[in-house]
């Protein structure tokens, strides 16, 4: 079980082979990458900025627990820095033994490092003007906060 | 119906090891002296804050508005501000609060109310001590049954309350572990002098808000004694839509409660909603 935030470009095949077992039958991976329009404005290139510290533990922390949720094994990657249209963004994989649970697995995982991992992103448009895209606060209300004191 | 619950801010001690009257302290950079902090705490929860004083003794600086209940003379020290309390309203429980305690934070004081109206007819709501387990007397709730305890042992000459809570039984309640060090007091200049470098706190900036800010890090001195303080502080000095409904909150590197106590040299960073993916 793993999650990364490393700069582009990302490498998915280690953590694809990773998870590739023989008691594993049904192997699901999601790939994000950047999109060339945004709210009908078309984007030329985007950059993401992370709380690496904190992005790290909160990616492992989602890892473990939608793995263990689904009786899975799943990993995952989030690029930063300077990426333009067709770049990878985000990588997410689930393997189990049948495919429903990979797919949940998957689907669940990606959603919630969305939302809940301290990453950001900046979109440049093709006016050459650049912006910080707002997000949703739902995910607020999703991670309950933990308190975690010494 | 709910038992009514008055505050009373104890601001009649003779401050002598401090050499300075206490309750007139200035902790920190808010500008605040520690009565007026008291009084403005105690009447998030309390339906009348009074402050308590020995007989003949002026208002602390800050605190000159408070309606003041003079000690009684059936004891002395703190039990003698307590008593006084009970003569101005024998049937409301009391919110008993020293005013020599910097640390004590509103969610401090949230969660001692809270176990008060789990039980409101007991006859005393207190936590225990973290340094030693003893009853903590001077921030606690005094409901109206504990009246006839307390006149019993004044009547013997008993007038230290942490003695007779002892006494009693009373059933103590855990501090929080963030606020495990909240009731501290300030008796000597050294005190105070350890308190007032406590309000250095390391602020990381990302994203849209190290934009906003103009910088990533910064070291600020803050009166905030909590992460949702220090945000509202932040917000009221630099006006970055800090809104306390979308932001997030890390201290050294994890996800806090927005009422996590702040400690000195603590990295805070307040994150908005991710966008990633």
């Amino acid at each position: 079980m793993t999650f990364q935030v490393a700069p582009h470009p990302i490498d998915p095949a280690p953590f694809r082979a990773e998870l590739a077992s023989r008691d594993c039958g049904g192997l699901v991976f999601f790939e994000g990458r950047v999109r060339d329009h945004h709210e009908g404005r078309t984007v030329t290139g985007l950059h993401y900025e992370a709380y690496r510290e904190l992005a790290g533990k909160e990616g492992r922390r989602l890892v473990a627990e939608i793995a263990a949720k689904y009786g899975v094994r799943a990993a995952a990657i989030h690029a930063i820095g300077d990426l333009s249209p067709g770049d990878l963004a985000v990588w997410v994989g689930a393997a189990a033994p049948h495919r429903e649970q990979a797919f949940a697995a998957c689907r669940e995982l990606i959603d919630a490092i969305k939302m809940q991992v301290p990453i950001w992103k900046r979109e440049t448009y093709a006016n050459g003007k650049s912006e910080w895209v707002e997000g949703c606060s739902c995910g607020v209300a999703q991670a309950p906060d933990r308190l975690v004191r010494p | 119906m709910n038992v009514p619950l008055h505050g009373l801010l104890l601001a009649g001690g003779k401050s002598t090891r401090m050499g300075r009257e206490k309750a007139s302290l200035v902790v920190g950079d808010g500008g605040m002296t520690q009565a007026a902090r008291g009084i403005g705490l105690l009447g998030r929860f309390c339906d009348q804050t009074y402050l308590s004083l020995r007989a003949g003794q002026a208002a602390p600086a800050g605190a000159e508005q408070a309606p003041v209940i003079r000690d009684s003379d059936e004891a002395q020290g703190p039990l003698a501000g307590i008593l006084g309390a009970f003569r101005e309203a024998p049937l409301a429980a009391w919110l008993i609060l020293a005013c020599d305690l910097p640390f004590v934070s509103e969610a401090l004081l949230a969660n001692l109310v809270a176990r008060f109206r789990e039980k409101p007819d007991a006859p005393f709501t207190a936590y225990a001590s973290s340094r030693d387990g003893l009853p903590e007397p001077l921030c606690a709730i005094y409901g109206s049954s504990s009246l006839p305890i307390l006149q019993r042992h004044a009547a013997r000459g008993h007038f230290c309350p942490r003695h007779i809570m002892r006494e009693e039984n009373v059933p103590l309640f855990p501090l929080p572990p963030e606020d495990s060090g909240a009731l501290k007091n300030l008796n000597t200049p050294e005190d105070l002098a350890g308190a007032v470098a406590a309000r250095e706190i390391h602020l990381a900036w990302f994203g849209h808000l190290a934009e906003r800010r103009g910088l990533r890090e910064e070291i600020v001195r803050v009166k905030a004694g909590t992460a949702d303080d220090l945000l509202r502080e932040i917000e009221d000095r630099h006006r970055l839509g800090l809104d306390p409904k979308s932001v997030r909150v890390a201290i050294n590197d994890e996800f806090v409660a927005r009422d996590c106590r702040l400690h000195p040299g603590d990295r805070v960073a307040f994150l908005l909603p991710s966008t990633g993916g």
